[in-house]
């Protein structure tokens, strides 16, 4: 098989991920009334990802061929895809939302930044634990629950930055130091997967070549399994840790966009009101 | 009355008292930030005039060819020591020094949130600078491993004298004292800060120390530890560092650079704050784009922790790592460019005043920027293969660091010197000591960027008599001894001005942050009153109450 058959034959338009993202986009559209907004077209984008994440033959090198697929495509659903999602719900119907019940607090335990954070960076060393990983890989059922576990952890993990309604939201300066430290365990499990030796996931040491295109991967692309596994870990740290200093630099410049309110109140601004009116106050203790 | 209650007898006697006039030991056993970040100061000023005459015996080794003025184990021995002492004894104690001394006042504050911490942080550094110096009076002379200490070279097998040894336990104490002064910045600027200073109205130059104190934090104890495991190596026969015993060299080399790469932005970025205090006085203008230079700071801080592989290009560890850091170094040239061309559109326009701290902000713009490049240049794996372990490199840090945060550190010394002294420097001398530095400056490094391109290597005490390297190194040299010409018309500068200086006033520059607001040098409580603060500009609200500079701000 050449590499143009391979590209367009892979393809596994699996019913289950079309049939998701047609009533996730239905429901959207039923909701806000299917007009097309900034919003609408986040979550659009968003779905789209998702279902080339999983479709395409990036999902099928990941699961067969190149460690460094499997990372692109986890970077994909676990921190791009569900950022988009939760950036494209409209404010309102999450109000709605949050109101109901037991969903409302249950985000509520979710969404605390302990929790979420934990989540977050948890299920990226938790997944790529080498035993684990090799038993999704051979696991068909498991390696769908980790997929759907990307995508809803991702969510979770954004949601004390990016939640629709904001007073869910995290200070400003508190979320930069929560991604921050988010990055920092994402670089560090990249550290030791881009410096630990070739092998350390030994299903792709030596891939069954069902496509036929491991000779072209290993001789003319170069993507030995060392090679391979160092994209993996370079890929988890570097673009990874990016797109995290990319989401503080967003809620900074959102920051500074918005009005004075505060932000970070020292003791003394919030209960500076006692001197108002005097032109000069003592200073602080 | 409740039994609950302790009964305390009273004091019979007074309890004892520190005076003012108790001289030295009211300055020994101080925990004002004041006095401490004072002391700072002249304990900077002291290891840089040693740092600097280290500097100048490279100088002149180097001023002929095959020349034999110092020893190759002397020379070893002096650049080793130029490079310690220059970075953690001079640069970074200072930045954190004229924090100490100007974030409480900035901020409307009494003192810092853990004074004692304070102190300690203070005499952890002084005691390590001279632990460190005190390796010279031991027989087998001071460390000799360049200020890297790379593995295996700085291991014992390879170095058997007792320099590295004093190196490590020196810089681990100065280590530990430099995360606790993080620590206080941080929780100072974010819970003592007066009402109405909300984080977004902070002064630049607190903004700066802050996310350079995170940067502390941070990196700091990466380097400590990495000591620790040094120090494990050399005493108790540990091998973490040795590859023959199954330790590993290039382990070392992270660890360094791990730590080192984010060093340099806490180098640099209080630097940052200090010209973006500057300028905008000078040119009479608020800071253009306050928000680009508070925000790229943030994502200075944040970049600078994932980059460090671009300082081992050169080890080998593949193409693909190579790539990555390559391109993820070369980010930074847009934070730190955001920040240039703040700087030169607050200039823009203004009515520029070219007193000496102006001066040398105005020089710093154009030194960085050169530094920059070549910095960008060598974030190329290709370019840097070429020119690593070369003079270029040399050129290269010399332009960010003595070019970027020396020049930042005189323009800081020039503007608050009547607000720490209460007494104006000279403005003669003062421009006689930037244009021997500019001069003496450019005519020692930026040669070295050719001659690291025709491959002279540092680090080696001589070189061979090849075509141009003579008199181009002699061209260096005599820079250098215009370099320490200027110096001492700095520090005759200081003696002078404090004996015999203007008397400054409370704000000489009519600048607009809360440090002007009280007396020079200030009370031991700081402030009297503090006035109200209602934008990023408070003394200039209280001059101008038609124009304020945010005219919606509620009075708190």
């Amino acid at each position: 098989m050449n590499i143009l058959e391979f590209l367009t034959s892979t393809w596994t338009f699996e019913p289950w991920v079309l049939i998701t993202a047609f009533l996730l986009l239905i429901t959207y559209g039923a909701a806000s009334g299917f007009r097309f907004t900034r919003k609408t077209a986040l979550l659009t984008a968003g779905t789209a990802l998702m279902v080339i994440a999983v479709v395409s033959p990036l999902d099928y090198l990941g699961r067969n061929y190149l460690f460094s697929a499997h990372m692109i495509q986890h970077i994909l659903l676990l921190l791009i895809v569900p950022l988009l999602l939760l950036l494209g719900l409209p404010e309102s119907a999450a109000r709605k939302a949050l109101a109901v019940k037991p969903l409302g607090s249950i985000m509520g335990i979710l969404g605390n930044p302990v929790i979420a954070w934990s989540l977050g960076v948890g299920s990226m060393w938790v997944w790529h634990m080498p035993s684990l990983h090799d038993a999704v890989l051979r696991n068909e059922t498991l390696y769908i629950a980790q997929q759907i576990s990307f995508v809803f952890i991702g969510a979770i993990f954004w949601w004390p930055v990016f939640a629709p309604v904001k007073e869910r939201r995290l200070e400003p300066l508190r979320s930069t130091l929560y991604l921050a430290s988010a990055c920092l365990g994402c670089t560090v499990l990249g550290i030791l997967i881009t410096f630990a030796g070739a092998g350390l996931y030994a299903a792709y040491l030596s891939p069954v070549d069902s496509a036929g295109i491991l000779p072209y991967l290993r001789n003319d692309l170069c993507l030995t399994p060392g090679v391979d596994q160092q994209i993996g870990g370079l890929t988890m740290w570097v673009p990874g840790c990016l797109i995290y200093l990319t989401a503080s630099m967003i809620t900074i410049a959102e920051w500074y966009g918005s009005a004075d309110s505060g932000g970070l109140t020292s003791a003394g601004a919030r209960s500076g009101s006692r001197e108002s009116g005097q032109n000069l106050q003592p200073a602080e203790r | 009355m409740s039994s609950r209650i302790p009964i305390v007898p009273e004091n019979t006697e007074p309890l004892p008292r520190l005076r003012e006039n108790e001289g030295m030991l009211s300055w020994v056993a101080s925990v004002d930030h004041k006095q401490i970040g004072i002391m700072y100061l002249i304990c900077c000023m002291v290891f840089f005039l040693i740092g600097g005459l280290e500097a100048l015996l490279i100088r002149i080794q180097l001023a002929q060819p095959e020349f034999g003025f110092l020893s190759p184990e002397v020379y070893n021995q002096m650049f080793t020591m130029h490079g310690t002492t220059m970075i953690f004894f001079v640069v970074m104690p200072f930045l954190i020094g004229v924090g100490v001394y100007l974030v409480p006042l900035m901020i409307g504050a009494r003192d810092m949130a853990f004074p004692r911490l304070n102190a300690l942080s203070f005499w952890l550094f002084v005691f390590g600078g001279i632990l460190i110096y005190y390796s010279f009076l031991t027989q087998s002379g001071a460390p000799d491993v360049g200020w890297f200490a790379y593995s295996p070279l700085s291991e014992k097998p390879f170095s058997l004298n007792k320099g590295p040894t004093y190196w490590a336990l020196g810089l681990l104490a100065t280590g530990i004292g430099s995360v606790a002064s993080g620590l206080n910045n941080v929780v100072t600027i974010l819970t003592m800060r007066t009402p109405g200073m909300t984080m977004r109205r902070l002064p630049l130059f607190v903004w700066m120390i802050l996310v350079t104190s995170f940067l502390l934090i941070f990196v700091i104890p990466i380097i400590t530890s990495a000591f620790a495991m040094m120090l494990l190596d050399r005493l108790l026969g540990a091998t973490f560092f040795t590859p023959a015993h199954g330790g590993s060299a290039i382990l070392w080399q992270h660890f360094f650079w791990g730590f080192g790469h984010p060093e340099v932005y806490i180098l640099i970025l209080p630097a940052f704050g200090i010209i973006s205090e500057v300028i905008p006085v000078f040119s009479r203008k608020p800071i253009y784009g306050y928000e680009f230079v508070a925000g790229s700071t943030v994502a200075i801080g944040l970049l600078s922790l994932g980059v460090w592989v671009h300082h081992m290009f050169a080890v080998g560890l593949g193409d693909v790592t190579n790539l990555y850091f390559s391109f993820a170094s070369m980010l930074i040239a847009i934070p730190t460019g955001v920040k240039v061309l703040n700087w030169v559109a607050t200039m823009w326009g203004g009515k520029i005043i070219f007193a000496t701290p102006m001066l040398f902000a105005t020089a710093f713009i154009i030194e960085f920027v050169i530094g920059g490049l070549t910095g960008v240049a060598i974030a190329s794996v290709p370019i840097d293969w070429v020119v690593t372990d070369s003079y270029f490199i040399v050129a290269h840090f010399h332009y960010a660091l003595f070019g970027g945060s020396l020049f930042a550190i005189f323009a800081g010394v020039y503007y608050w010197f009547p607000k720490f002294t209460g007494r104006m420097m000279s403005e003669t001398l003062g421009k006689w000591h930037f244009w021997l530095t500019v001069i003496g400056f450019n005519l020692t490094f930026f040669i070295q960027h050719f001659l690291g391109m025709m491959g002279m290597p540092r680090r080696t005490y001589t070189y061979h008599d090849f075509p141009y390297w003579g008199s181009m190194n002699l061209i260096s040299t005599i820079g250098a001894i215009v370099l320490a010409v200027s110096v001492l018309v700095f520090v005759w500068n200081i003696l002078q001005s404090l004996k015999r200086g203007e008397k400054a006033g409370g704000n000489p520059w009519n600048a607009w942050t809360l440090e002007w607001a009280t007396t020079s040098p200030p009370a031991v409580h700081n402030f009297d009153l503090v006035p109200p603060v209602r934008g990023r500009r408070p003394l200039w609200d209280l001059a101008h109450p038609d124009m304020p500079d945010e005219p919606d701000a509620k009075v708190v």
